[in-house]
C-alpha cells in the first residue's frame, strides 16, 4: 500500500492522503493530541531537547538515527546503518509496534492501533520539519448569517432547586465521569486482572517512568520498596511501605495513567496492573488474581499508621500570652548553615 | 520579551551596579553618566523618550508589564520534579507591592500541563448523595448571585525544601508558592442548594477535567461555609494555568485542595481517601507515623525586600523592609520584626486591607547603620497562632514532613548589602 506525501505549496497546512480505498486528509490538530502520550519521552517545537528520548524536531525524510547528541540503542542504530529513512509509510509501520518492529528499542511503548492517530501523529510531526510551519492554525471564516434566538418566554423553566438553574444529569453522563474507588470498595467496577497480565502491561504503559521494578526513573514516583524507611533520614513513600489503602492505587491508576494517555486502560487492565503493584511489593504471591470480589480482602501493611491532624496540640500552637520583645536570646546570632554553601538555586543560564 | 535568562544572582547584579553607578546616585538607570559639576546628564540632556513619539494605542491590544520589569516573572527550579507537565514554578515575591498577586506572577502547579477547555464545552456535575444530580453550563453558572472575595492560595509544600535547612536562595523559591487574588464566582452551597444534599451527605469530592482528573475529599461543613466556584481573578476570567474556565476556592485550606478544570462535585457519606490525600499531601513525622487531612494553612510571614533577589543597593541610611504575611485561620493581627535575629523584636506596620485568608502587607521602616544583620518577621493571627521557629517546627515534627512548614525565615545581610538565606544559632 503506497501513501502520498504532499506538502501545499504556500500554506502551512499540510496534508496528508491515505491512497487505500478512503482518503481522509491528515489532521495534525489531533495528531497534537495523540502526541501528549509521546511527549513523557520526546519533545518538539522551539527549544525541544533530547529527553528518555529524542527530540523529534525535523525528524521526516532524514535517517532514522540523524539526531545529533542522543545516544540510540543497538538496535535503532543497527536499522540506521542498513539504510532506514523515517518516512511516512516506515513511520506507520514503526508506530503501530515499536517493540515487535524493533526488537531491542529503547522506546518501550506498546503502539497505536488506530490508523487515524498514527497517520494524524505523523502530519503533525511533519509541521516541525520546515520551521515556519510550527503554527498551522487555520481561521475558519464564521457564518455571518443572523441567528434566530427563540424567545425567552417560551424557555422551560426545571422544577428541581430553588434557582431552578441547570438541567437534571442523565445516568448515561453520571457513568462516564463517576469513576472513583473508596477503600471500602465502593465504586469498583466488576472486573479481574492477574500479576502475569499486569507484567506485560507494566512493562509497556508504566516501567519507562517508574523503572522496571517499581524503582522510579529520574525523579518519577518510586512505586516499590521502602519498606521500614519511614523514620529513615531519606524515606521512600512506596504503595508497600507508605500508602494506606489499595483501593488509591486501582483509582488514581484508572483517571490519571498513563501519564499522557490518561482513560485508556480497560479496567481489567487496571486491575491487573494494580495485582502486579502489589506482586513488586511482595505483597502476593506472582500467580495472584485481582478482582472486584476479593478487592477489599487486601490491605496494605501502613494503613494503620495515619492519624488525624493533631497540630493544635503541638507546644508551638499552645497561645502564648504575649511573645517575647526584647533580650530573647543570649549572645550574638551566628550562621549555622548558608543556601549560598547548597548553592541550589537556579541561576542563569 | 521577558526572559528566563534575565535572572542573575544578587552579587553579580551588585557589581554590575557598583561599576555602573559611583556613589550616592545608585539606581537601575544604565543610561546615566555624573558630570562634573554633579549634575546627571538624565536631567541636563533632553532624552530619547522626552523627544520621540512613542507606541500608539492599540500597539499591545492587551497589555504587558514595562520591558524593563524583565525580572519580575515566574521561576521553576528544574530538579525539584520529573517533568514540566507536571511541575511547580514559583511567585516573584520580591518583585511585588501591595496584597494582589498578579495574574500572570501567580505561581504554577499542574499534574498533567495545562488544559485548554472552551468554556462552551465545560460542564459541571453535581451527583452522589443529592435530591437531584445537575448539569451545569457556564452560563447556568453565572446566574448565581455572584461574590467577590480576595484569599490567598498556598501550597503545602512551600517552603518543604527547607525542613532540613537553608536550601534555596530567594524568598521566590522559599515562599514562591503562595499567591492572593480576589475571585469572583458563586457560594458553592448556593449550588449544592439546587440539588438538595441529602443529610447522609457528609463528604465532597471535587474533581478536574485535566488528564490528572484532580481529586481530594472536603467534608461538608467547609462547602457549607466558605467554599466557592469561580470564573474570574482580579477582574478577568481565570487564566489557562489557574484552571480555565471554573476553579473551587477553599479558603485558607492548602492549594491542592482548590481543583482547576472543576467538573464535577460528588457528595458521599465518607472520604475517598485518593491519591493526593493519601500517598501526597499527609504529613511524616519522625516516629514513622503520618497525618492525614492536614488542610489547614498556618499562620505565616516573609520579609521580601531585602532578601537574597532584591540586596540592599543604597548603602547604610533609611532603609524599608517590606513583608507579606497570611493565616489560614482569618486575619493577621500583627508582624514583628527582628534585625538581629531574634533578639530583640519590633512591631511592623500593616498596610493595606487586612482580610480575612488573605495576604497582609507589613513594612518596618529603619536607618541601616551598614552592620550585619539577621532579618526575621514573625506573624501573629486572630486566634493568636504565634509563628514558630524552624526548631520548634523540628522538635515537633522532624525534618520528613514536606509540607505545612511555616517556620520563621532569616535573611543575612552582608556589609555590602547582599542578602543570604541562612540559620542561625
Amino acid at each position: 500500500m503506497g501513501k502520498r506525501f504532499t506538502t501545499l505549496a504556500g500554506a502551512v497546512a499540510l496534508s496528508l492522503t491515505l491512497l487505500n480505498g478512503a482518503a481522509n486528509a491528515a489532521d495534525p490538530e489531533h495528531g497534537k493530541l495523540v502526541f501528549g502520550q509521546c511527549a513523557g519521552c520526546h519533545m518538539v517545537g522551539d527549544g525541544a531537547q533530547h529527553r528518555f528520548g529524542p527530540s523529534l524536531n525535523a525528524m521526516l525524510d532524514q535517517p532514522a538515527g540523524s539526531a545529533t547528541g542522543y545516544d540510540y540503542s543497538a538496535a535503532l542504530q543497527k536499522a540506521a546503518d542498513e539504510g532506514l529513512v523515517w518516512d511516512v509509510e516506515t513511520l506507520d509501520e514503526f508506530l503501530q509496534a515499536p517493540m515487535q518492529s524493533m526488537p531491542g528499542t529503547r522506546m518501550a511503548y506498546p503502539g497505536l492501533n488506530s490508523e487515524t492517530d498514527r497517520i494524524d501523529v505523523i502530519a503533525y510531526l511533519s509541521t516541525f520539519t520546515s520551521q515556519a510551519a510550527t503554527s498551522a492554525e487555520s481561521e475558519q471564516a464564521k457564518s455571518t448569517e443572523v441567528e434566530e434566538r427563540p424567545l425567552a418566554a417560551d424557555a422551560e423553566l426545571p422544577s428541581h432547586g430553588v434557582l431552578h438553574i441547570g438541567r437534571e444529569a442523565t445516568p448515561d453522563e453520571i457513568t462516564a465521569w463517576d469513576i472513583d474507588v473508596r477503600p471500602d470498595g465502593t465504586g469498583l467496577p466488576a472486573g479481574s486482572g492477574s500479576a502475569i497480565d499486569g507484567t506485560d502491561l507494566y512493562d509497556s504503559q508504566c516501567a519507562a517512568c517508574h523503572g522496571v521494578f517499581g524503582e522510579g526513573e529520574g525523579r518519577w514516583p518510586i512505586l516499590a520498596g521502602g519498606l521500614d524507611t519511614l523514620t529513615e533520614e531519606r524515606p521512600e513513600k512506596t504503595i508497600g511501605s507508605y500508602w494506606p489503602y489499595l483501593s488509591t492505587v486501582y483509582d488514581y491508576v484508572r483517571r490519571a495513567m498513563p501519564f499522557g494517555n490518561a482513560r485508556s486502560l480497560s479496567d481489567d487492565d487496571v486491575y491487573a496492573i494494580t495485582a502486579y503493584l502489589l506482586y513488586l511489593n511482595d505483597l502476593v504471591d506472582e500467580d495472584f488474581v485481582l478482582s472486584s470480589e476479593n478487592f477489599s480482602e487486601i490491605r496494605l501493611p501502613n494503613e494503620n499508621n495515619f492519624i488525624e491532624d493533631d497540630r493544635a496540640l503541638e507546644p508551638a500552637f499552645v497561645a502564648i500570652a504575649e511573645p517575647c520583645m526584647s533580650d530573647c536570646i543570649e549572645g550574638e546570632a551566628k550562621i549555622t548553615q548558608r543556601a549560598r554553601i547548597l548553592d541550589v538555586t537556579p541561576d542563569a543560564e | 520579551m521577558m526572559k528566563k535568562d534575565n535572572f542573575q544572582p544578587a552579587r553579580r547584579r551588585w557589581l554590575k551596579r557598583s561599576l555602573t553607578v559611583g556613589g550616592a546616585a545608585a539606581g537601575v538607570a544604565t543610561g546615566a553618566t555624573a558630570l562634573a559639576s554633579g549634575s546627571e546628564s538624565l536631567i541636563t540632556e533632553v532624552q530619547d523618550w522626552n523627544r520621540y513619539l512613542g507606541d500608539g494605542v492599540d500597539a499591545n491590544p492587551y497589555g504587558m508589564p514595562s520591558k524593563f520589569e524583565g525580572e519580575a516573572i515566574r521561576r521553576d527550579v528544574a530538579w525539584l520534579t520529573a517533568d514540566a507537565k507536571s511541575s511547580v514554578n514559583f511567585t516573584p515575591l520580591h518583585k511585588l507591592e501591595g496584597i494582589i498577586t498578579p495574574n500572570g506572577l501567580c505561581f504554577e502547579r499542574h499534574h498533567g500541563g495545562i488544559a485548554q477547555i472552551a468554556p462552551e464545552d465545560h460542564r459541571f456535575m453535581i451527583n452522589g448523595l443529592v435530591d437531584t444530580p445537575l448539569v451545569f453550563t457556564m452560563e447556568d453558572l453565572k446566574r448565581f448571585p455572584r461574590h467577590n472575595r480576595t484569599y490567598f492560595l498556598e501550597c503545602a509544600a512551600n517552603s518543604g525544601m527547607e525542613w532540613r535547612g537553608a536550601q534555596l536562595n530567594g524568598c521566590q523559591f522559599t515562599h514562591g508558592m503562595v499567591h492572593n487574588v480576589m475571585y469572583t464566582g458563586v457560594m458553592l452551597k448556593d449550588i449544592l442548594a439546587e440539588a438538595g444534599v441529602k443529610a447522609s451527605g457528609k463528604w465532597l469530592l471535587p474533581e478536574g477535567a485535566d488528564p490528572s482528573h484532580m481529586t481530594r475529599s472536603i467534608p461538608i461543613e467547609k462547602a457549607m461555609d466558605d467554599c466557592m466556584v469561580v470564573f474570574a481573578m482580579n477582574g478577568e476570567a481565570l487564566r489557562p494555568e489557574q484552571g480555565y474556565p471554573l476553579r473551587l476556592v477553599v479558603p485558607g485550606w492548602e492549594g491542592n485542595m482548590w481543583v482547576k478544570w472543576l467538573r464535577r462535585i460528588e457528595i458521599g457519606d465518607q472520604p475517598w481517601h485518593h491519591r493526593e490525600e493519601t500517598s501526597k499531601y499527609t504529613d511524616l513525622l519522625a516516629d514513622g507515623r503520618a497525618r492525614r487531612f492536614t488542610w489547614t494553612m498556618d499562620i505565616k510571614s516573609v520579609i521580601t525586600n531585602p532578601s537574597p533577589q532584591a540586596p540592599i543597593n543604597h548603602g547604610r541610611g533609611r532603609t524599608v523592609l517590606s513583608g507579606l504575611a497570611w493565616s489560614g485561620h482569618g486575619t493577621v493581627s500583627r508582624v514583628d520584626v527582628s534585625i538581629d535575629g531574634g533578639r530583640n523584636w519590633h512591631t511592623a506596620r500593616i498596610d493595606g486591607p487586612s482580610l480575612s485568608k488573605s495576604v497582609h502587607r507589613f513594612y518596618y521602616e529603619f536607618d541601616w547603620d551598614g552592620r550585619e544583620l539577621f532579618l526575621q518577621s514573625r506573624a501573629i493571627d486572630e486566634k493568636r497562632h504565634i509563628q514558630p521557629t524552624k526548631q520548634a517546627l523540628r522538635e515537633a515534627r522532624g525534618e520528613n514532613s514536606i509540607y505545612h512548614n511555616n517556620a520563621i525565615q532569616t535573611w543575612y545581610i552582608a556589609k555590602d548589602g547582599t542578602a543570604e538565606n541562612v540559620e542561625i544559632s
